[in-house]
């Protein structure tokens, strides 16, 4: 071996290495990149230096705990920003539903000073349209978060698709790679690492690295989604119990779709939208329509106990949306759902499940799978199902397996309206013969404010949920929200915390510093320089030698 | 540990981020002057707020309730005043039409004015509010409460309802009279009222009852006295006793001769004295004012009181008359005044105690504006230190990322 080959090794090398610096201080911000090192080594024969590899510097480990970290801190930040949004809807004291209601009691108690006053009476109609009004908006506000989400679910799922096929991809192009030269080429890993971590971002995955090579990753409940070179597909469906509803279902290699539980996706962005769904969003819904309906029927009930000024029985004063069962097996006879006046106190915010099984129905709670109680509500002569202040008729006896879902109170806000609109129709006064047939009632007269006062007193009574008087109930919906958002704050903060803190291990292992590529480009800039003082050298040697003959 | 390129940007950037976030935070708190904007801000305490509001929007509605309830009241008062007045003027005329000297055409111009005086009063027991509301009609306040009828007596159309109000949490208040607890009521305890009836033929006329033992076992109960003749033609009386269905004679008081200079008579506690001459059928009535055999009117009071001030008084049938009602009516309208300043006192009661409950709930209030204030408000003297406090820490913040950025081996290259 000469000083020639052995400085143009080392002038290659220091080549190798100028290049590497180079590469490393144009992609210092790409964010898949890992930052390489030019692992030299002796020349096996005769001395020189030759490059061993271009090394990657990523760690397995690291990479897999910041993954992880990141499934969980996304999963939050994608809550937080839902849930803050209802904190925002609750957080205006000035037009929120509770003042509204204030409005709506005092104009009442104006009815009650002045019983046949139109301007009073005009007051209570105004404050009643202006609290249905606001119920509807709020349910609408929550009923458009509804529709954001599932619009969000199909977009996650359409990056997920994306991502998976890529990693697919990959996995073939890294082992055709690996086939060729024997090495992979690093940008090839690096865009694969990067899906796995934007993955995650996305949802929770298991990921199996088969013979230190090929991404094997699966669903957390083992549904694989990329095997080697071939993929599988998530897909955006309507839910079986709730055709309102978008979640994910899993496409099988035999083309079969299933709908996956919504407990089954966790972590990462759509794990956060279907877990606030479930825990926040359809409870919010269901606690605004508990509230609207207690208040529109013991407001009813109470309204019927009484005259209006043409000495007539009080009509409903407010509307409610008839009740329509969300989700039925396929032949199951049809129902007819409406609240019982009588225990209006047992609505409960939640969804239920109801199944024939042996000629008798069982009702679950959605979601907790809680068996409700419902004592003698059904009565089978009848085909008559009562229990938690609803109640169902069927047209005909349900089979056994027959299946219904029912949402009593999800969209009940949607359609509280003011039922009366004639001034005179608005019952302030009692009849003096209240046992006798409502049509046979003799008003007492128009300066009668007996209902009106009974109306009033309504506000303090326990009418939602037999335990929470109006007021009170909405106190529990800022609590519950208010509570629910701080969790989730604090927990996002301090998962962040973490996620910041690997991040930085991950990038002191694999991230550039241009500082120490600079000192670097320095380092093989001389050590190029005196490679080519060797060759220089050994030239100027030859020359002495081919100089001796003169 | 390497500290990457990205670590050092990323790092610097966070923390003006986070500098940035807590510094707003302080800033919207000052600017709206609330320690909870959201919910999530303290969420215990923007429930309790849920509810202390709702006590404060309760509390309010009582203070409205008790602004229009002082006004009925009020103005119920003041009717009553000027009721009160005139039943003392009608009294006073009827003292003058009682004297002996007065001629016929006297006492009928007295009963003219005397006139004046009960159109006074239907005017103000037809008062209406500001709203065009009957005050005194019950329940039935659309329509006049006190209506003449084709007789040309006075009758009431309201009914026997008063009108509540909530104007406390506990207390139920009416704040309206009706017309019949006014004009048609009697004071509990009222006295014996005599009065000879509408037929009589005779002469006698009556002085008192008074009452002698209010212990007498009888004493409440209604009498009447009946006049009869002996079989010579001598006058007789007997004492009759209502016993809730009908009537019977008391013991002892049956056809007793009757002494036409003057005869006392004793029954149930009470003593009556007669003069004159009686007619067989002819009748005289002892009740308590207000009792199911003389209930109390003040319009026919008056009424009576007019027609007989208007009848000439030419023989002693007529004068007898003439005596008998005009000391009847006295009687009825010293009742009747004592029942409208019985109801006025009520109604000035009512006004007294809707004072105490203002200044009561006018406490309540302060306290749950206090409560609510230490509820969401903010303490400014805490959140202009953080807000400076704050400050500092973004300015470090942004010095430490200016310091960074300008550290670089390059620059020395």
């Amino acid at each position: 071996m000469s000083m020639f080959s052995i400085g143009l090794s080392g002038l290659n090398a220091a080549q190798n290495a100028l290049n590497t610096t180079s590469n490393n201080i144009s992609n210092v911000y790409t964010p898949s990149y890992n930052r390489e090192l030019t692992q030299l080594g002796e020349g096996r024969v005769g001395g020189g230096v030759r490059v061993n590899d271009i090394e990657r510097q990523f760690n397995t480990y690291v990479a897999n705990q910041l993954n992880n970290a990141k499934t969980q801190s996304s999963a939050l930040e994608t809550y937080y920003n839902q849930v803050s949004q209802i904190d925002n809807l609750l957080a205006d004291r000035d037009a929120g539903l509770s003042p509204l209601m204030q409005t709506f009691f005092s104009s009442l108690e104006d009815l009650a000073s002045s019983p046949s006053d139109p301007a009073a009476r005009q007051g209570v109609l105004g404050t009643a349209n202006t609290l249905s009004a606001q119920f509807r908006s709020f349910d609408g506000y929550l009923q458009d978060m509804q529709s954001n989400i599932n619009g969000q679910i199909r977009d996650e799922v359409v990056q997920i698709n994306n991502s998976i096929e890529q990693v697919a991809t990959l996995n073939r192009e890294i082992s055709l790679a690996r086939a060729r030269t024997g090495e992979a080429p690093n940008s090839l890993l690096n865009q694969r690492d990067f899906l796995v971590s934007e993955l995650n971002e996305r949802l929770d995955i298991k990921l199996n690295v088969q013979d230190g090579k090929t991404y094997n990753i699966s669903l957390p409940n083992g549904q694989p989604l990329v095997t080697g070179a071939s993929s599988f597909k998530l897909e955006a469906i309507q839910s079986d119990y709730d055709p309102q509803r978008i979640v994910v279902g899993y496409r099988d290699s035999s083309n079969n779709i299933t709908q996956l539980d919504e407990s089954t996706v966790k972590g990462g962005a759509l794990g956060g939208l279907m877990l606030f769904r479930s825990e926040t969003l359809d409870k919010t819904q269901n606690q605004i329509g508990q509230l609207a309906v207690s208040l529109s029927v013991a407001f009813n009930e109470q309204h019927k106990q009484g005259v209006d000024l043409d000495g007539l029985q009080g009509e409903d004063f407010f509307r409610v949306n008839p009740l329509q069962v969300t989700y039925q097996t396929e032949g199951a006879p049809a129902v007819e759902m409406s609240y019982v006046a009588d225990n209006i106190d047992q609505l409960r915010p939640t969804d239920y499940t109801i199944r024939f099984e042996g000629g008798e129905p069982s009702v679950t709670r959605r979601g907790s799978g809680e068996i409700v109680d419902i004592g003698s509500g059904w009565d089978a002569a009848n085909n008559t199902l009562v229990f938690g202040g609803i109640s169902m008729v069927f047209s005909s006896t349900p089979q056994n397996g027959d299946r219904f879902e029912i949402q009593p109170l999800r969209r009940a806000a949607s359609g509280i309206e003011v039922n009366i609109n004639d001034l005179d129709k608005i019952a302030a006064g009692q009849p003096l013969n209240p046992e006798d047939d409502p049509a046979d009632w003799i008003a007492a007269g128009a300066g009668d404010n007996r209902n009106a006062l009974a109306l009033q007193e309504l506000q303090s009574r326990s009418i939602v949920g037999g335990n929470a008087s109006v007021s009170g109930a909405y106190g529990v919906i800022v609590s519950d929200v208010g509570n629910r958002t701080n969790i989730t704050q604090v927990n996002l903060d301090a998962r962040q915390g973490l996620t910041d803190q690997l991040r930085a291990v991950q990038q002191s292992e694999s991230g550039v510093s241009l500082d120490e590529e600079a000192a670097n480009l320095i380092r093989y800039q001389q050590f190029y320089q005196a490679n080519a003082r060797v060759i220089d050298t050994a030239g100027t040697i030859m020359d002495t030698i081919l100089n001796l003959r003169n | 540990m390497r500290v990457s390129t990205v670590t050092m940007y990323e790092q610097s950037t966070a923390s003006i981020n986070r500098q940035q976030n807590d510094f707003l935070k302080v800033s919207q708190q000052i600017a709206s002057g609330r320690r909870v904007v959201n919910p999530s801000d303290d969420p215990q305490a923007a429930s309790r707020a849920v509810g202390v509001d709702q006590s404060k929007a309760i509390t309010e509605q009582y203070e409205d309730s008790r602004v229009s309830a002082r006004n009925s009241l009020a103005q119920t008062e003041s009717i009553l005043n000027s009721i009160s007045d005139a039943v003392t003027s009608a009294k006073t005329l009827l003292i003058q039409a009682s004297s002996d000297t007065l001629s016929d055409v006297d006492r009928e111009s007295i009963a003219s004015e005397l006139k004046g005086v009960y159109e006074t009063m239907i005017g103000q027991a037809n008062a209406t509010d500001g709203n065009g509301r009957y005050i005194f009609g019950g329940y039935k306040d659309d329509a006049p409460p006190f209506v003449k009828s084709p007789t040309g007596n006075i009758e009431y159309n309201g009914d026997t309802n008063t009108r509540l109000q909530r104007v406390d949490a506990s207390r139920l208040m009416p704040v309206t009279e009706n017309g019949a607890t006014i004009f048609q009521g009697a004071p509990s305890g009222a006295g014996y009222i005599a009065e000879a009836d509408v037929a009589n033929q005779g002469s006698v006329t009556f002085s008192g009852p008074q009452v002698t033992n209010v212990n007498d076992p009888d004493y409440g109960e209604s009498f009447r006295v009946l006049f009869a003749e002996d079989g010579v033609g001598n006058p007789t009386y007997s004492v009759e006793q209502f016993d809730g269905a009908n009537w019977q004679s008391v013991t002892g008081l049956e056809n007793q001769p009757y002494d036409v200079a003057g005869e006392q008579l004793s029954f149930g506690g009470v003593s009556l004295s007669l003069k004159g001459t009686p007619e067989v059928g002819d009748e005289i009535l002892v009740a308590q004012s207000g009792s199911e055999q003389r209930p109390a009117d003040l319009f026919r009071t008056m009424e009576a009181a007019i027609r007989v001030l208007e009848t000439p008084a030419e023989n002693a049938t007529q004068k007898a008359a003439l005596r008998n009602t005009l000391n009847t009516s006295m009687r009825d309208l010293d009742n009747s005044l004592d029942n409208v300043l019985t109801v006025r006192a009520a109604a000035g009661a009512k006004l007294n105690e809707l004072d105490v409950i203002d200044a009561v709930g006018g406490n309540r209030m302060l306290n749950y504006e206090q409560t609510l204030s230490d509820l969401v408000d903010l303490d400014y003297a805490d959140a202009i230190s953080e807000y400076s406090l704050r400050q500092v820490g973004l300015q470090a913040a942004q010095k430490a990322f200016v310091d960074i950025k300008g550290m670089s081996l390059f620059d020395f290259m």
